[in-house]
């Protein structure tokens, strides 16, 4: 491990680990609880409207990493903005991604803790977590990049899983009436806002320019990326929906996994832990980028860009979220909802709406593009 | 480095953050449980230890308020710890079952160490003194017990209703269905399936004979009987598949249930000769009509204890139309007229001597 080498650029990587990234960030966790939360069999269409607009996002960030100044990366956002507001907005960052961090790992470790470890105190699922993504991070953010080739092959067979569920004998066509809400209380702002804020995710890596290659057109790895992430929202919506119909299906917390515990092999028995623990890859995955851009940011809004980077600096910022994370979580414990998770639908919401449109603006007033 | 590995080691096994101890040697996985009534309310919950080992069989029983106290009691009257991750079976008493179960279902669901493939099955008599008298002949009567189920789960097999605990539990979330569940007869020799017993949202409302049973077995889920009696007409027809179509008319007051028998002729004992083409068309249309008159029986029936196992509210869903509330649904499920007809497709018989 040679801190010093942590943001080196030792190669570029091609359209196909951009799909990966796009595809397996937007798969984020929210893919557990997402069909619990649209319930009715008329979201599908929601699903597919909130992705064609997620689709338009996937146009201004082609767009951005087809200009000159993604590839700059620190020295290109100064560019755009200036010294001074780089640093404030990287101050600004730091919430956001340690909101990222904090709700994805403490959505995690719930699942993990009451389908895996029910008997386990969760600080230790945390520090173990954390741990992987420290030693995954360590090694450097083009390993960190190249890790998502084993993030998604890891995981993304098990939509294989849910194919015998469109054969099940007690389903039926009925499950998936009415197709138009009847009632249009029942499609709520909140719904679709849950359904954004799902797919985000991509705008973070707008900060990888660098690590890109540029002269590949992104945009048709991201559309691609983008649509195979709808169908994956699709296929479980829709699995979910005939499994449990949708009077029962938010009855369950986490349907995607009762779904798979219901699946029956001859050898294993719970075959939703095997599940749960090959979604800790592309966990592992994001969170360790994560640690990465905090860390950067933190050097930005400190001034040391220039230096190197230093493991001992890596090491405190980790260890700062991570008791920050255990602070804020003992602190939520007694109350019933958690207020940050609810704060961190907005905050995703808000950030994959704003950061690609806004950093396309800067570039549009600079004459960039 | 070295140091650091060891050092960490120590503190692992000093506070290790797993608690559960699932040792083999040290836990007894059970596979069923059977809940009777006890007194004042309380249950009574059995289970049989250890299943598979070859040591000598027993029976736990407790009489508990809580079910899952039950479980935590067997633990205190037997030297493994008792652990329900394997847990296959529930039999629950008719009498507990007339006086709702959600409670107990939803206990069980509630335990993410509980498979939802957990089969549910009513039981009439005392399942405990069958148990009871089992271990002395067998070695593993919890398991041959799942073998059963399990064999009879299997495709579409039409022989016996099995139900497992998702299934149970989506059919009575279900505004336009009821729920069934298996129900057999147990004394101390014997256990024997008496049919499908019709639940109202929880509650055990009625259960069918085996005349009944076999229609239902026919209209339910397009099934396959390998033997279909009709001892009215003394004719017993093998390898039954059928194929049910159900249609609601508009304003929904008439049901037509169509179903499209086929099989072959495997016995008759009655006076006439079947190897007659005019005799056996009149057998035919005797064996069309017995049947539309036992369907229509069995519909009304079902009407009467004003319960829907075959799903038929759901027949008044569409893809843009607004979905009726659950209470007009059993309003209008009370009023609907039954037109049944049935197709038979007879295969011509071979072999029958003149």
């Amino acid at each position: 491990m040679k801190a010093s080498s942590l943001y080196e650029r030792t190669v570029t990587f091609g359209g196909i680990y951009v799909f990966f990234m796009v595809n397996r960030s937007q798969m984020l966790y929210f893919v557990l609880v997402t069909p619990s939360k649209l319930v009715y069999p008329y979201m599908i269409w929601a699903l597919i409207a909130v992705g064609i607009l997620s689709q338009l996002n996937m146009i201004l960030i082609a767009k951005w990493f087809s200009s000159d100044i993604s590839t700059k990366g620190y020295q290109g956002f100064v560019q755009l903005f200036g010294k001074r507001t780089v640093r404030v907005l990287a101050f600004v960052g730091l919430f956001f991604i340690f909101a990222k961090i904090y709700v994805s790992t403490l959505g995690t470790v719930e699942v993990i803790n009451s389908i895996i470890f029910p008997s386990m105190n969760p600080l230790w699922l945390i520090l173990f977590l954390f741990g992987i993504c420290l030693y995954a991070a360590s090694r450097g953010m083009t390993n960190a990049i190249r890790f998502v080739v084993i993030a998604f092959f890891g995981s993304a067979w098990m939509i294989l899983c849910f194919i015998p569920f469109f054969f099940p004998s007690m389903a039926s066509l009925h499950d998936l009436y009415p197709l138009i809400p009847a009632d249009w209380s029942t499609v709520s702002w909140k719904n679709l806002l849950f359904i954004w804020q799902a797919f985000s995710g991509p705008e973070y890596l707008v900060f990888i320019g660098p690590w890109i290659n540029q002269k590949q057109k992104m945009l048709k790895y991201l559309t691609f990326a983008n649509t195979t992430s709808v169908f994956e929202y699709l296929i479980m919506f829709v699995v979910s929906l005939l499994f449990f119909s949708s009077q029962y299906l938010n009855k369950s917390r986490f349907p995607v996994t009762d779904l798979i515990r219901y699946l029956q092999t001859p050898v294993l028995e719970r075959i939703d832990i095997i599940l749960i623990c090959m979604q800790m890859f592309y966990y592992v995955w994001a969170i360790s980028l994560y640690f990465l851009w905090f860390y950067g940011a933190i050097r930005i809004v400190s001034g040391r860009l220039n230096e190197q980077s230093n493991r001992i600096g890596f090491i405190t910022c980790w260890i700062m979220i991570l008791i920050s994370t255990i602070i804020l979580d003992k602190w939520f414990d007694e109350t019933e909802q958690n207020p940050l998770m609810n704060l961190q639908i907005w905050l995703r919401a808000f950030t994959y709406l704003f950061i690609p449109t806004f950093l396309l603006i800067a570039c549009k007033r600079k004459g960039l593009i | 480095m070295f140091l650091v590995i060891m050092s960490s080691m120590l503190w692992m096994i000093g506070c290790s953050p797993f608690v559960d101890n699932n040792q083999i040697e040290e836990i007894s996985p059970v596979i069923l449980w059977s809940i009777t009534e006890g007194a004042e309310g309380k249950l009574r919950i059995s289970t049989l230890v250890p299943p598979i080992y070859s040591e000598p069989k027993k029976i736990l029983t407790q009489e508990v308020d809580l079910l899952k106290e039950g479980g935590k009691d067997f633990n205190l009257s037997y030297h493994r710890e008792v652990k329900s991750g394997q847990l296959r079976m529930v039999f629950i008493e008719q009498e507990l079952a007339k006086k709702g179960i959600t409670s107990l279902m939803n206990t069980l669901f509630t335990d993410p160490d509980i498979s939802q493939r957990l089969y549910i099955i009513i039981v009439n008599g005392s399942f405990d003194d069958f148990i009871k008298n089992q271990i002395k002949t067998q070695d593993v009567p919890g398991y041959l017990l799942y073998r059963l189920l399990k064999h009879y789960e299997y495709k579409k097999q039409g022989d016996m209703t099995i139900v497992n605990l998702h299934q149970f539990m989506k059919r009575y979330y279900s505004p336009y269905s009821d729920p069934v569940a298996p129900i057999f007869k147990v004394d101390k020799e014997n256990f024997i399936y008496e049919g499908t017993a019709f639940f109202k949202n929880d509650k055990l409302q009625t259960n069918i004979n085996k005349r009944n049973e076999q229609i239902f077995q026919l209209i339910d889920h397009n099934h396959h009987l390998k033997v279909l009696t009709i001892p009215e007409l003394s004719i017993t027809m093998g390898n039954v598949t059928s194929k049910t179509k159900m249609k609601l008319n508009l304003d929904y007051s008439t049901l037509s249930l169509n179903v499209e028998l086929k099989g072959r002729i495997e016995e008759y004992r009655g006076k006439g000769d079947i190897d007659n083409l005019d005799q056996l068309a009149v057998i035919h249309q005797q064996i069309k009509s017995l049947f539309e008159k036992q369907t229509t029986e069995l519909l009304k029936k079902m009407q009467n204890s004003e319960v829907d196992p075959l799903e038929i509210g759901t027949l008044t869903l569409g893809p843009f139309s607004k979905p009726m509330s659950e209470d007009e649904w059993s309003t209008l499920w009370a009023n609907v007229k039954f037109n049944v007809t049935y197709e038979l497709h007879i295969q011509p018989l071979t072999n029958v001597r003149k």
